[in-house]
């Protein structure tokens, strides 16, 4: 470790914040037991205490990714165990645990760029086993697979596999190939069939919430290819691709099942007790929540369906306040814009992050805008806040990712070494 | 170096969209977050006064709790003022809820001492005495200061006391839950006044000065249909300022037949005047949030009985009491300008801070000067020849009508006007409905309203 001082006192902050939020939980909070919400207190910084440890032994160039994800990770356990009185949300906390072992899968395995982009069929061929697992485990056009009590949603983990896919095959970018009379370059193709499918199974399953995380990601992804050096960049090239994007969205809208059309048109205030029901509660409570909340596990709207996940940050809003649920906001944007401050170092990390970047901005947007009623409502995630397994570990693993742009790999270990820094480079928390 | 600014060129535009998105959302939660507790079960209203301080609605009353004020209290503005339980829609309170949500975003919903209210521009003492004048009959009456556009009288029967609840609701009276000043009625003779306009705009002061038609107590018009007189043996021949004062049915006819009113300019004139023609679609007048009916009449044909009939003020010719006093507005100041009507004189928040003032609104020139004033002599001669022994103590411009409803199985009777007095502007429009069955005149409804309000207002 480069700078001890700054690791000890970032922990402190991590801690400090979470002892600020266990202490609203005790004065302000609703519980029926006092050791409910002890017992919150001691796993919240029983977690936060073994993964500081825990990350002595990963020798990496910054932990700022980390320290945030642990902030954010126990701030979800923390408001889902308030959720309508306090309580121990043993599961979330369980799946928070999960996050973090995938954050680290995620971590090991990319940042060797180099060894990674020659794995890429494998995401391919992750992908379709996924799809096919969509098309025969889940039941009549569904996107959930249920073992048991469990459910696992199959699409979430097509998410990281997707950055992957546009990641490892940018540098192939140079790679045209002359068929009939146009220049083509297969990987490009194979990505624009890839989102196609996805577009497909998505429609078929009756489950377009996730369809837009997927073509943020794909137009993360188009974007940097158009821009890639050497490419032939023109006004001409943007042009069309936002008029083939224009249309496909028209088309999208014409095409669209009806229950999506409806919602496209649906006046929540007119029918509050129908469809319009959970966003215009989440609304109400996030007015009645005001700037500093009702107070932990004081609200009402964990009453409503879906509290926990499609309208988690107006349940937060409403027992914590909006300014605790901007924070909250801030914290993950912060740690998914880190690659702004600090740089990736190559262009595959480069086009890896601003996937990332796009797949969560795009997921909280979902998730908030539409239940505030600014655009439709669909039933996405909010990246660890919102309750759900599958959602929570493939959160961690995307962040894995990211921690790998910051601390990345170049070249193969000598034996019995330990792996290099970067040269020139000071370890930054 | 540069492809790894270009990708954290894309990730910057990810993160400045949703940024702008949620400093979007922040605003309209802001902005909305009083609508969104309207719509709760949490929600604490504040309180609507009339213009001396006089409680008309109070929000922190219990459903059924009649104990507060005494019985029937808010009877007289019951279906103007109305309240928050969704019976009525069309009311001041219905429309500005908001206003009266005793809530912030900064503060949340405050339980007591809340000071959202709403003040109003009404007289609740004279509204009251013009309720009590009507004597159990049915009808409305309409008062405002035709000078900065206060409506001081908004009383409408039947009507109800709020407080009383709506467990009886099945027995209530037709038309209780709505104030008839704002519902288009058979405006009978008061419409004359609209035509006499829309002619003196179109032909010129002088020239219908100049006319003159015989009455022989019926007309038979171009297409062989009969307009018949009140007057069984006719008025003889009348110029416009006679045919006025006899409200002479074919005087009218004949004017309308006219070759020098063209018929096109007169329907111009209608829609200028704010007539919706021949079923064309309604439009509203707004009044702080309450919608008041436009008026609206059937116009084909000049020589056509139907044609004739509407522009007289019957058939399927309807106009608000509000309007019909509008118009009187436009009259009485000589500008042939509307002053717009409110009821809102200004709105304070939780804290008792003043948010909105009302402000004098005036429409567009409907007609000119030289036509308001002619016509605003046309109805004061009227008004001091046929009037002044009935409605005493004020100089008044003034016309009034006989309208028949029910296929002419009933008829009410209306008085339009206005005080012209620059210290005591007020326009009115009064409807007594189904005339024959009471002694009552809307002459004395009309005294009783102006002596309460002259004694409120200059004492």
């Amino acid at each position: 470790m480069d700078n001890p001082i700054s690791y000890v006192f970032s922990c402190l902050f991590v801690l400090l914040a979470h002892a600020a939020m266990l202490v609203n939980v005790f004065i302000n909070g609703s519980y029926s037991s006092f050791s409910d919400a002890l017992l919150l207190a001691g796993a919240v910084l029983i977690l936060d205490m073994a993964y500081f440890i825990a990350m002595l032994f990963f020798r990496q160039s910054s932990h700022t990714i980390d320290f945030m994800l642990i902030l954010i990770l126990n701030m979800s356990v923390i408001f889902q165990s308030c959720f309508g009185g306090v309580h121990f949300a043993a599961k979330h906390y369980i799946t928070a645990i999960a996050a973090l072992f995938a954050c680290r899968g995620g971590y090991l395995l990319c940042r060797n760029h180099k060894w990674i982009q020659q794995q890429r069929k494998y995401f391919y061929i992750a992908i379709a086993v996924l799809i096919l697992a969509i098309l025969t485990l889940t039941g009549s056009r569904s996107m959930w697979i249920h073992i048991g009590s469990a459910t696992i949603q199959p699409s979430e983990f097509i998410k990281p596999l997707f950055v992957l896919a546009c990641a490892t095959t940018i540098s192939e970018q140079q790679k045209k190939h002359k068929v009939l009379c146009f220049n083509v370059v297969y990987e490009n193709t194979a990505l624009f069939g890839l989102i196609m499918v996805i577009c497909l199974l998505q429609w078929w399953c009756r489950d377009l919430g996730s369809l837009p995380t997927f073509v943020g990601i794909y137009i993360s992804g188009f974007m940097l290819r158009i821009c890639y050096p050497k490419a032939k960049l023109s006004k001409k090239s943007f042009i069309i691709a936002g008029i083939l994007l224009a249309v496909t969205a028209l088309l999208a809208m014409k095409f669209a099942p009806d229950y999506a059309k409806e919602r496209l048109h649906s006046d929540i205030w007119n029918d509050r007790d129908g469809t319009g029901y959970q966003q215009s509660r989440a609304l109400i409570a996030i007015a009645d929540g005001g700037w500093f909340g009702k107070g932990p596990g004081k609200g009402g709207l964990c009453n409503v369906f879906a509290h926990d996940n499609d309208i988690v940050f107006a349940t937060i809003c409403e027992e914590w306040g909006l300014l605790y649920g901007l924070m909250m906001i801030c914290v993950l944007l912060i740690m998914i814009a880190i690659p702004l401050i600090n740089p990736p170092r190559s262009y595959f990390h480069g086009t890896m992050a601003a996937g990332i970047c796009a797949a969560f901005t795009v997921q909280m947007a979902l998730n908030i805008f539409g239940s505030c009623n600014m655009i439709p409502f669909t039933g996405v995630t909010i990246p660890f806040i919102s309750a759900g397994g599958s959602s929570m570990i493939v959160s961690g693993f995307m962040i894995g990712m990211l921690c790998a742009t910051q601390s990345p790999y170049f070249s193969a270990p000598a034996a019995g070494k330990r792996n290099r820094l970067p040269a020139g480079r000071r370890q930054k928390i | 170096m540069n492809s790894i600014k270009r990708c954290q060129r894309i990730m910057s535009l990810f993160i400045v969209l949703f940024i702008a998105g949620m400093i979007a959302l922040v605003v309209k939660i802001q902005r909305e977050s009083s609508f969104y507790m309207m719509n709760s079960e949490k929600r604490i209203l504040g309180m609507v006064y009339d213009r001396s301080g006089n409680v008309l609605f109070d929000g922190t009353l219990e459903e059924g709790d009649t104990s507060k004020y005494g019985y029937n209290y808010f009877v007289d503005v019951g279906n103007i003022i109305g309240d928050d339980k969704g019976q009525m829609d069309n009311t001041l309170v219905a429309q500005n809820l908001e206003s009266l949500n005793n809530y912030s975003f900064s503060d949340g919903v405050v339980q007591e001492g809340g000071q959202a209210a709403i003040y109003t521009t009404l007289d609740h003492k004279a509204n009251r005495a013009v309720y009590d004048a009507f004597a159990g009959n049915d009808g409305c009456a309409v008062a405002y200061n035709y000078k900065n556009g206060e409506i001081l009288i908004c009383t409408s029967l039947p009507s109800l006391d709020v407080t009383n609840g709506y467990e009886d609701i099945d027995q209530f009276r037709n038309a209780t839950l709505m104030c008839k000043a704002l519902y288009g009625t058979v405006p009978g003779s008061t419409q004359k006044v609209s035509t006499v306009i829309s002619a003196m705009e179109i032909m010129g002061v002088d020239k219908l000065y100049a006319k003159s038609y015989n009455c022989s107590g019926q007309y038979t018009n171009q297409s062989g249909d009969v307009i018949d007189c009140h007057e069984l043996y006719g008025h003889g021949t009348l110029n416009i300022q006679q045919a006025v004062e006899k409200s002479c049915n074919p005087f009218f006819a004949q004017l309308i037949e006219d070759e020098d009113l063209p018929f096109n300019q007169l329907k111009k004139m209608y829609q200028q005047l704010g007539y919706t023609l021949n079923g064309d679609e309604k439009t509203y007048i707004d009044i702080d949030g309450i919608r008041c009916e436009t008026a609206s009449t059937t116009i084909v044909n000049p020589h056509e009985f139907r044609t004739q009939w509407g522009c007289i003020g019957q058939g399927d010719t309807l106009v608000s009491p509000m309007q019909l006093m509008m118009w009187q507005s436009a009259i009485a100041n000589g500008t042939g300008k509307v002053t717009l009507p409110h009821l809102i004189d200004k709105i304070t928040n939780i804290h008792g801070k003043v948010t909105e003032t009302a402000h004098t609104l005036h429409t567009e020139q409907l007609f000119s000067r030289r036509t308001a004033n002619a016509v605003k002599q046309i109805l004061t001669t009227n008004g001091a020849n046929n009037y002044s022994y009935q409605i005493y103590g004020y100089e008044l411009g003034v016309k009034s009508g006989t309208a028949q409803v029910d296929e002419g199985k009933k008829e009410n009777s209306l008085l339009v006007g206005f005080v012209d007095d620059s210290k005591f502007p007020i326009a009115f429009c009064v409807v007594l409905e189904d005339k024959d069955s009471t002694y009552l005149k809307p002459e004395y409804i009309t005294q009783v309203m102006l002596d309460s309000l002259h004694a409120d207002l200059i004492g």
